[in-house]
């Protein structure tokens, strides 16, 4: 803690990480690049591509008259997916005759490949249903035909910005790293240098030097919180819809189990070197990905579902989504609050020992 | 020009490397972990999505309807909803992502041929979740919709309605869409960065940290051995890494380099190269571990996870930190990575890449070593 | 043993002269404003043992880290081998050893492998390296450790692991730095022992250390204080500097008072704790065995035994640094050289 560039670096770390995760992380799928192959040149195919443009999902970068050029503009990433229009398209409309409209996506890219799929099909078929009705109309038909349509409503999130789930994730995140990454260091540390030996035999009880080990880390992750929340605030403009003590009160049952898992790790490394590959590679990067955090719980197999539930992360997300974006309290998060509880408890308790029975 | 004489430095850090299990464990076993995860857990397709029905009809009709969501893998039978109040508890407490309400009037307005609509209520925390979910639950519809449109048809007697339109969806590179494709190219640049930078950064403070730099300074040994020493190892062990996601990828997601593989190794070692460029730099630039592995991790490690491409793509970004991704190596070597594996271009799809790439390499070198020598002399 | 092999094609360096292994000359250090080693010149012969002591943060590990090509000299030219530091520095590292006070092996690997690799760094391979590790295990005393790793060696062996991989390639010049630190007694005689047997051999050690009975080992001393090379000269020539004074030990009841009442007397030229006794030196006036006895009888402190003594090193070191204190402030006479 003595080290002033170390300090410097865990403040100015948690706000850059958190600014750019905010700003970069996102999978909103927009102004997909498109290339327009359009043989048949008609009011009617123009159309087609107009509502395909109009929209925000597709941007034309490319016209171009020749399918190979879709070859090139797909192999060096120039376009994402190109949309094909055959010669005879608006004649084929008029006769009542099908005609194909090829959609062609760079599947490298997956999930704006499957999103944009998704926006072209619908606006495709819904621009054939327009010409079926339209059609319906000119031949005089007074029966119009049901059409079913949904209407969204989407909550918490209304704009869909993936910013607004990735900064509370980022929370969680950071108070991981700086907690459970950099207690686990200093103690090691520690070790390494033989001043831990030095404590030991002065009459510190064990408890009180795990204490005071244990402090200075906790209060980083206090100050890492109301961080997190003013950038959230004030620059993101997200604010927490919850109540902010309730979130500083979970945050900290959240920092007990970071804090004991840091605890663990350093009761588990010998060197400062393996105390960070431990850290980051064994622990905190697995629970990164399955808490739920970018990829979705639901997809992953059962047994890996199962040892999510023993992710203290996982409830924490849960936790941070339900107070920044939902605004709900304690009566729905309850579980969640209990689970980390739990968990807090049983793995301070076990590395507590654990540290104990090194020392003595 | 003697023989250099870099064996002796060559065999101590394998040996060192040997002894400290945990580093061999993450430069090996970690990518290993990574791509079992990213090809079977982690993934972008919304599958077995919680969904909650609230059935305001309750009609043949609407039960036929609402089956059509749980046919298919994609959507998983949470429960029906007695009343609307327990939409609120159930998205608050995050127990489904979507509710489907159906409302009272709908088989009546289908069969009098007016149109309805189903309310849709989506948790849009995950945005990328939701987002996809929208879109699934949006096809589904719409595909119902034109089989009601054309079966009212069909009842008032006129001919069958064809679409006009044949949507033809095609798409290349990937055609199941296995996120396992698209991650395993930034695994391998991922990998590459970490281990470069961070073992490298690592591997010369450590020696200065614990006094041996000392000693070696004090032999004949030249600079230029030293780094050489230092660094061939990982490089083989990154490499081994390397080729290793490349088999596994292949046996398990079907992941065949379409492009040349000479193609390939030159631009990975280039990369590599310039990752160890890197993490040569910070080890000039820090005294102790802690501080070097920090920067390192932070130059190297989170810039590419977050921002190279790797899983979140760049064309969303903000345009000021789409200008920070140009100076990332790693976003260059994705690209290339990517064209040369997934879509078996050559050169000339990326030679603009390949061209900074070059460039960084070389600057890394050249910085690294000037101050390397200053260090070492 | 076998006989250290001479260098056959040993070249004349620039100094040309072969008495002289190490050749100092006005050698400087600064860092910034402070200067660590200030113009220190000296001579060091072949195959002599020369110690360069003085108090922690005199300037002896920069003096060694600059004839060791570690550091670059501020001013000042030095040539050690016949080899110029500042222009020659690559042949300079081939024809020395160095041993760190900071133990400079790597812990996590066996003895034998620590040995394997110094010699490959310094070019030994095949039968030569063999034979070289038999003698670097044996004289260290590792016989059957070989395989043990270098961080469950306790002090006194890693000591002498570090001397062996120090000289596996025959150095014709030694240079060690504070090698005994945290080493117990005993260890440190047979560490001495061996390099005796070295400097038997031919070789030249350059030492540094603020042990004094270390000090009286060398054939050669150098007094470093403050940065500034205060005296040189064999232990006995250091000693008989001091011929201008008489050195008394004192045993009482009370030697800090004693010592008070001493200090300001106008015959009193140093005085030092020295165990549970203490030292005094003095002019040399007649019958100060007699002034002192009786200024001591005055306050009523018992004096068991007033002695006079050849002066030790300690003893003449307390004395070239207060004298040195004294020329820095302005007082007192030019510096005594030998």
């Amino acid at each position: 803690m003595q080290d002033k560039k170390m300090l410097r670096l865990s403040i100015v770390a948690p706000i850059l990480q958190l600014i750019i995760l905010g700003y970069a992380a996102s999978f909103d799928v927009s102004n997909i690049p498109m290339v327009v192959c359009d043989f048949d040149h008609s009011p009617s195919s123009r159309e087609l591509i107009r509502s395909l443009t109009s929209t925000e999902y597709f941007t034309a970068v490319r016209y171009c008259d020749k399918t190979s050029e879709i070859d090139a503009q797909l192999d060096d990433g120039h376009a994402s997916v190109a949309v094909v229009i055959p010669d005879g398209f608006e004649k084929d409309l008029g006769s009542g005759k099908t005609t194909p409209v090829q959609f062609i996506a760079d599947g490298t890219e997956t999930s704006s490949a499957s999103i944009g799929l998704n926006y072209a099909y619908l606006i495709i078929s819904r621009y054939s249903q327009r010409v079926v009705l339209e059609s319906l109309i000119k031949r005089g038909s007074v029966m119009m035909p049901a059409t079913i349509s949904a209407e969204f409503r989407v909550w918490y999130n209304p704009e869909l910005k993936s910013r607004n789930f990735m900064v509370p994730g980022v929370l969680g995140l950071l108070l991981m790293v700086m907690t459970m990454i950099l207690t686990s260091l200093a103690i090691v540390k520690e070790k390494e240098l033989g001043t831990l030996e030095q404590i030991v035999v002065t009459p510190i009880r064990p408890y009180q030097l795990i204490i005071g080990k244990l402090t200075p880390f906790f209060l980083i992750g206090i100050v890492d919180v109301v961080l997190v929340v003013f950038f959230a605030t004030f620059i993101f403009s997200l604010p927490v819809k919850g109540s902010v003590l309730l979130l500083f009160f979970l945050c900290l049952i959240f920092l007990m189990t970071t804090l004991g898992l840091g605890l663990f790790i350093s009761t588990i490394s010998r060197t400062q070197q393996q105390a960070m590959m431990t850290a980051i590679f064994f622990f905190m990067l697995p629970m990164i990905f399955f808490s739920g955090f970018v990829f979705p719980i639901e997809n992953m197999p059962k047994i890996i579902q199962y040892v999510s539930y023993l992710i203290p992360l996982r409830y924490f997300f849960v936790v941070v989504r339900g107070l920044f974006l939902k605004g709900v309290g304690l009566d729905i998060l309850w579980p969640q609050a209990a689970a980390m509880l739990v968990f807090g408890i049983a793995i301070l308790s076990m590395s507590v020992l654990r540290f104990q029975k090194r020392l003595g | 020009m003697a023989a250099l004489n870099i064996m002796p430095i060559v065999r101590k850090e394998f040996r060192q490397i040997k002894r400290d299990k945990r580093i061999l464990g993450v430069l090996l076993f970690i990518p290993a972990m990574m791509l079992f995860m990213f090809g079977y857990a982690l993934n972008f397709d919304v599958k077995h999505t919680r969904l909650a029905v609230y059935d305001e009809e309750q009609s043949r009709l609407s039960r036929e309807f609402i089956q059509l969501f749980f046919n298919s893998e994609y959507f998983d039978y949470v429960r029906t909803l007695q009343s609307k109040s327990e939409i609120n508890e159930l998205l608050d407490g995050e127990h489904v992502r979507a509710v489907l309400v159906v409302p009272s009037t709908f088989s009546k307005d289908l069969q009098k041929g007016r149109s309805t609509s189903i309310q849709v209520i989506v948790d849009g925390a995950n945005s990328n979740a939701a987002a996809t979910v929208l879109g699934y639950i949006n096809a589904i519809i719409q595909q119902y919709s034109l089989k009601v449109m054309s079966q009212s048809f069909m009842r008032l007697g006129k001919q069958q309605i064809t679409l006009p339109i044949d949507f033809e969806p095609r798409i290349w590179y990937n055609p199941e869409l296995k996120s396992a494709k698209f991650l395993v190219p930034g695994l391998i640049a991922f990998i590459l960065m970490v281990t470069a930078v961070v073992s490298t950064a690592l591997s010369v403070v450590r020696e200065r940290e614990l006094g041996t730099m000392e000693q070696i300074m004090v032999s004949p040994i030249k600079p230029i051995e030293v780094i050489l020493g230092k660094t061939i190892p990982y490089t083989a062990i990154s490499l081994v890494a390397t080729v290793m996601i490349l088999v596994l990828g292949y046996i398990l997601f079907d992941i065949s380099i379409k492009g040349s593989v000479l193609l390939l190794s030159m631009v990975t070692f280039f990369f590599l190269v310039g990752g160890l460029g890197m993490g040569l730099l910070i080890s000039t630039l820090v005294e102790t571990q802690q501080l070097a592995f920090m920067i390192a991790v932070f130059v190297s490690m989170l810039p590419t996870f977050i921002l190279s491409g790797f899983v979140f793509p760049i064309r969303n970004m903000p345009l000021i930190i789409q200008g920070i991704t140009y100076l990332l190596p790693a976003r260059y070597f994705l690209v290339a990575l990517r064209a040369i594996i997934l879509k078996g271009a050559g050169l000339s799809a990326f030679w603009d890449q390949a061209i900074v790439l070059c460039l960084y390499t070389v600057v890394m070198i050249g910085i690294s070593s000037l101050r390397m020598r200053k260090i070492l002399m | 043993m076998k006989l250290w092999e001479r260098r056959q094609d040993e070249p004349q360096g620039i100094s040309g002269s072969s008495e002289y292994a190490v050749v100092a000359d006005g050698l400087t250090k600064r860092f910034g404003r402070f200067v660590a080693v200030d113009h220190a010149s000296f001579q060091v012969k072949k195959g002599e043992v020369f110690g360069f002591l003085g108090p922690n943060g005199a300037g002896k590990s920069t003096t060694i880290r600059m004839l060791c090509g570690l550091l670059a000299p501020s001013a000042g030219s030095a040539s050690v081998g016949g080899f110029d530091i500042a222009k020659n520095p690559d042949a300079v590292k081939e024809r020395i050893g160095y041993m760190s006070q900071r133990f400079s092996l790597y812990e996590d690997l066996t003895v034998e492998q620590n040995i394997n690799f110094y010699g490959g760094v310094y070019g030994l391979e095949g039968a030569r390296l063999e034979e070289r590790k038999r003698w670097a295990i044996e004289m260290a005393g590792l016989k059957g450790k070989e395989n043990t790793l270098a961080h469950a060696l306790s002090g006194g062996w890693r000591q002498r692991l570090a001397l062996g991989c120090s000289v596996l390639h025959e150095p014709p010049i030694l240079f060690l730095d504070e090698p005994t630190g945290g080493v117990d007694p005993v260890s440190r005689r047979n560490f001495w022992d061996l390099i005796y047997d070295l400097s038997h051999r031919g070789v030249t050690v350059f030492v540094t250390t603020h042990y004094m009975d270390e000090a009286e080992h060398c054939n050669t001393i150098g007094l470093i204080y403050g940065g500034t090379l205060i005296a040189i000269g064999s232990p006995m020539e250091l000693k008989h500097s001091l011929d201008r004074y008489s050195v008394f030990e004192v045993a009482c009841s009370n030697p800090v008072d004693a010592m008070e009442l001493l200090r300001p007397q106008p015959w009193t030229a140093e005085t030092s704790i020295f165990g549970a006794a203490f030292h005094v030196s003095t002019l040399n006036e007649p019958n100060v065995h007699m002034k002192i006895k009786r200024i001591l009888l005055k306050e009523q402190i018992k004096t068991t035994r007033i002695e006079k003594i050849i002066p030790s090193l300690e003893d003449v070191f307390i004395h070239l640094i207060a004298e040195e204190d004294d020329r820095k402030n302005g007082k007192g006479s030019p510096r005594w050289q030998h």
